[in-house]
């Protein structure tokens, strides 16, 4: 099928009465789950797999990456109004947001962070859109040993560009690494680390790491903090924008439509670091630099922009190469893997209909995000206010549910309790946890790949090295590898 | 020796890295494939040790805010084990009470527990959603949760 066949088949998926639906469903829970306080797109779209159990995939996709840039989006209300992101990515949202808000311009503040979010949005995926095919085209050629380099680099990537400690993260990713070796090893049906334990044979499933990891653990966060909440929400105020507010924002949205596609096409990036890339470049170009930080429309722009172009963008490798790139579309891997669809550079031809289906999707998604928000942010503004001993319950209720609807059995469930701990621990010694679940997702593939490699080279290590693609991206993995090693012995001798 | 945090967290990596290389080294070898499963495990686990041991040497680099983080009052702890205590026993009557009857006891004592008073809300809360839930997983999307001691 040819691509323009197929982009009408996406279209006419997107466009059907279910697509549309769907897509409402997914983009509307979306902002609501990353309106709440603490709760990010990874525990918005762990919590929505259950759902999903039993739909068609084409639909379920298409409202799971809905739920996606939902919430990169809804993230953004919590920084403008309460300065309390509930999304890394929206962190630098709040830098500009939250002192207009202050001025009693909130109204203003969130129809610019709606209208970014939407060009930004459309732009890059305009750009996915010409992007994914081309590289599915070329990934179709790449062997076992070029797919383990890709997804190692992937890893190295992310631990290199995580917040905080580098060798922290990369523990984090052996850590991920490591609990996916749980269970029979596809390969020699050898019995690993299962104690004996009939539930272990499998290995542990990737919602009860994703829901621990982040609900539960955001649950600790939030019962901490559960008497902060008396902070004032502002006035809105108008939600008017004047010419000079367009004049301002046309440069910022631009060009960071683009540099954030980039952005999160690149592995390790995303969403968060493409927000504060955005930022710091328009900040550095701006002719008055001092406004920022202090309510520029600017300073607002680039950012919500820039988050949302790299939602889209993440989604070129997660689609054509199957290998996700960030913590957050390694969850959405999982929800493609639990309805039975595997991503990859054969997803375009074998299932037309849900590769194109998703990306159309987009644009309708993009509209409703803006023309169903807009004038729901005054009562959105509202969800804020949730009470949070009953948003921790509920919270813990809906991970339960998500649990136990794929397993059936309670050992799952004691595992999440285990994680919930674990990804508690991990946050306050400030180890961060999308290396975690990202290693885990591609660490069984990972070894797969490896593993292939050598039986078709018949145990020969050449294999890496002699393939061109294979070899380069290994070279660029040791390095963002050994760099910060090399950096702490060096502190350590100065 | 233990003096930083670092130091005292890679000692405890350390260990675990060699508690999962012992039971690697344990795993049974299998003779026709190139590459055995204990490979990848025995990778990981030296890889663990190697960052353990940089982790050691390397200097606290953490901000002021995620050091803040670990300063968290006692009874914040408490509040922390005890909801925790209250999602192990949710756990282990989930299956003997079924879904409905624990979900809501546990959503109203939680609540109320963590400090919510409007008690009436709270009590709507409790029972609305775990039957919406239970309504909808059961009935649409047709994947059934404990039914416990219900009648229905």
């Amino acid at each position: 099928m040819g691509s323009i066949e197929g982009i009408l088949t996406g279209f006419q998926v997107a466009f059907s009465l279910e697509g549309i639906l769907f897509v409402m469903i997914g983009v509307f829970v979306g902002t609501f789950i990353g309106m709440l306080p603490g709760l990010g797109p990874i525990s918005a779209i762990a919590v929505m797999i259950p759902i999903t159990f039993g739909m068609d995939p084409t639909p379920a996709l298409v409202m799971m990456a809905g739920v996606y840039y939902g919430a990169i989006f809804g993230g953004s209300t919590s920084s403008i109004l309460l300065n309390a992101p509930g999304v890394s990515g929206a962190v630098a949202t709040a830098f500009d947001g939250y002192p207009m808000a202050q001025q009693g311009k909130a109204g203003k503040a969130l129809a610019i962070a709606a209208i970014c979010s939407f060009i930004g949005g459309t732009v890059s995926v305009v750009l996915l859109m010409l992007l994914a095919p081309l590289l599915s085209s070329v990934a179709i050629s790449f062997g076992p040993p070029a797919y383990f380099a890709l997804m190692l680099m992937g890893l190295t990537a992310i631990s290199s560009l995580s917040e905080g400690s580098t060798i922290k993260a990369l523990i984090s990713a052996v850590a991920g690494f490591i609990i996916v070796t749980i269970g029979i090893d596809a390969q020699t049906g050898t019995q690993r680390f299962t104690f004996g334990n009939v539930n272990l044979l499998e290995g542990l499933d990737f919602l009860v790491i994703a829901l621990g990891l982040f609900a539960l653990a955001e649950v600790c966060t939030l019962i901490i903090k559960r008497k902060d909440l008396s902070q004032d929400t502002h006035k809105l105020g108008s939600m008017r924008l004047s010419k000079k507010d367009f004049n301002e924002m046309k440069g910022p949205v631009t060009r960071q439509s683009f540099l954030g596609f980039i952005l999160g096409v690149l592995p390790g990036a995303g969403a968060t670091i493409a927000s504060f890339i955005a930022y710091i470049t328009e900040k550095k170009i701006s002719k008055n630099p001092e406004e920022f930080g202090k309510g520029s429309v600017k300073g607002l722009a680039a950012p919500e922009t820039a988050n949302n172009a790299a939602t889209s963008g993440a989604f070129v490798p997660l689609l054509s190469l199957g290998i996700p790139g960030s913590g957050t579309t390694a969850v959405m891997l999982g929800a493609f893997l639990v309805l039975g669809v595997q991503p990859g550079p054969l997803l375009m031809t074998d299932r037309p209909e849900i590769f194109w289906g998703i990306i159309a999707s987009m644009y309708i998604g993009n509209v409703f995000l803006l023309v169903l928000n807009l004038p729901l942010i005054p009562y959105f503004a509202k969800i804020l206010k949730i009470p949070r001993p009953l948003l921790i319950s509920l919270v813990i209720m809906f991970s339960i549910i998500g649990v136990y609807a794929i397993s059936f059995n309670t050992f799952d469930l004691y595992m999440l309790l285990l994680f919930g701990v674990v990804g508690f621990l991990m946050r306050i010694f400030s180890f961060p946890a999308p290396p975690f679940i990202l290693a885990f997702i591609l660490g069984g593939m990972m070894e797969q790949a490896f593993r292939q490699s050598l039986t078709i080279s018949n145990g020969n290590l050449m294999v890496f090295v002699n393939d061109p693609i294979a070899i380069s991206l290994l070279i660029v993995a040791l390095l963002s590898f050994i760099f910060p090693l090399i950096r702490v012995l060096r502190k350590r001798k100065g | 020796m233990l003096k930083t945090l670092n130091q005292r967290i890679s000692v405890i990596l350390v260990l675990i890295a060699a508690g999962y290389l012992i039971l690697a080294f344990q795993l049974p070898s299998y003779p026709y494939a190139p590459v055995d499963a204990d490979l990848i495990p025995m990778v990981l686990g030296f890889l663990l040790i190697i960052l353990a041991v940089c982790l050691y040497f390397s200097k606290d680099s953490e901000t002021e805010e995620q050091k803040a983080r670990r300063d968290i009052p006692k009874k914040d702890i408490g509040a922390l084990l005890a909801v925790f205590t209250f999602i192990l026993l949710y756990i282990m009557l989930l299956e003997i009470l079924g879904f409905v009857i624990i979900t809501c006891v546990f959503i109203f004592f939680c609540s109320w527990f963590l400090g919510y008073k409007k008690h009436i809300t709270n009590l709507i809360v409790s029972i609305v959603f775990p039957l919406f839930m239970y309504i909808m997983f059961t009935e649409f999307l047709r994947i059934s949760l404990p039914q416990g001691i219900m009648p229905f």
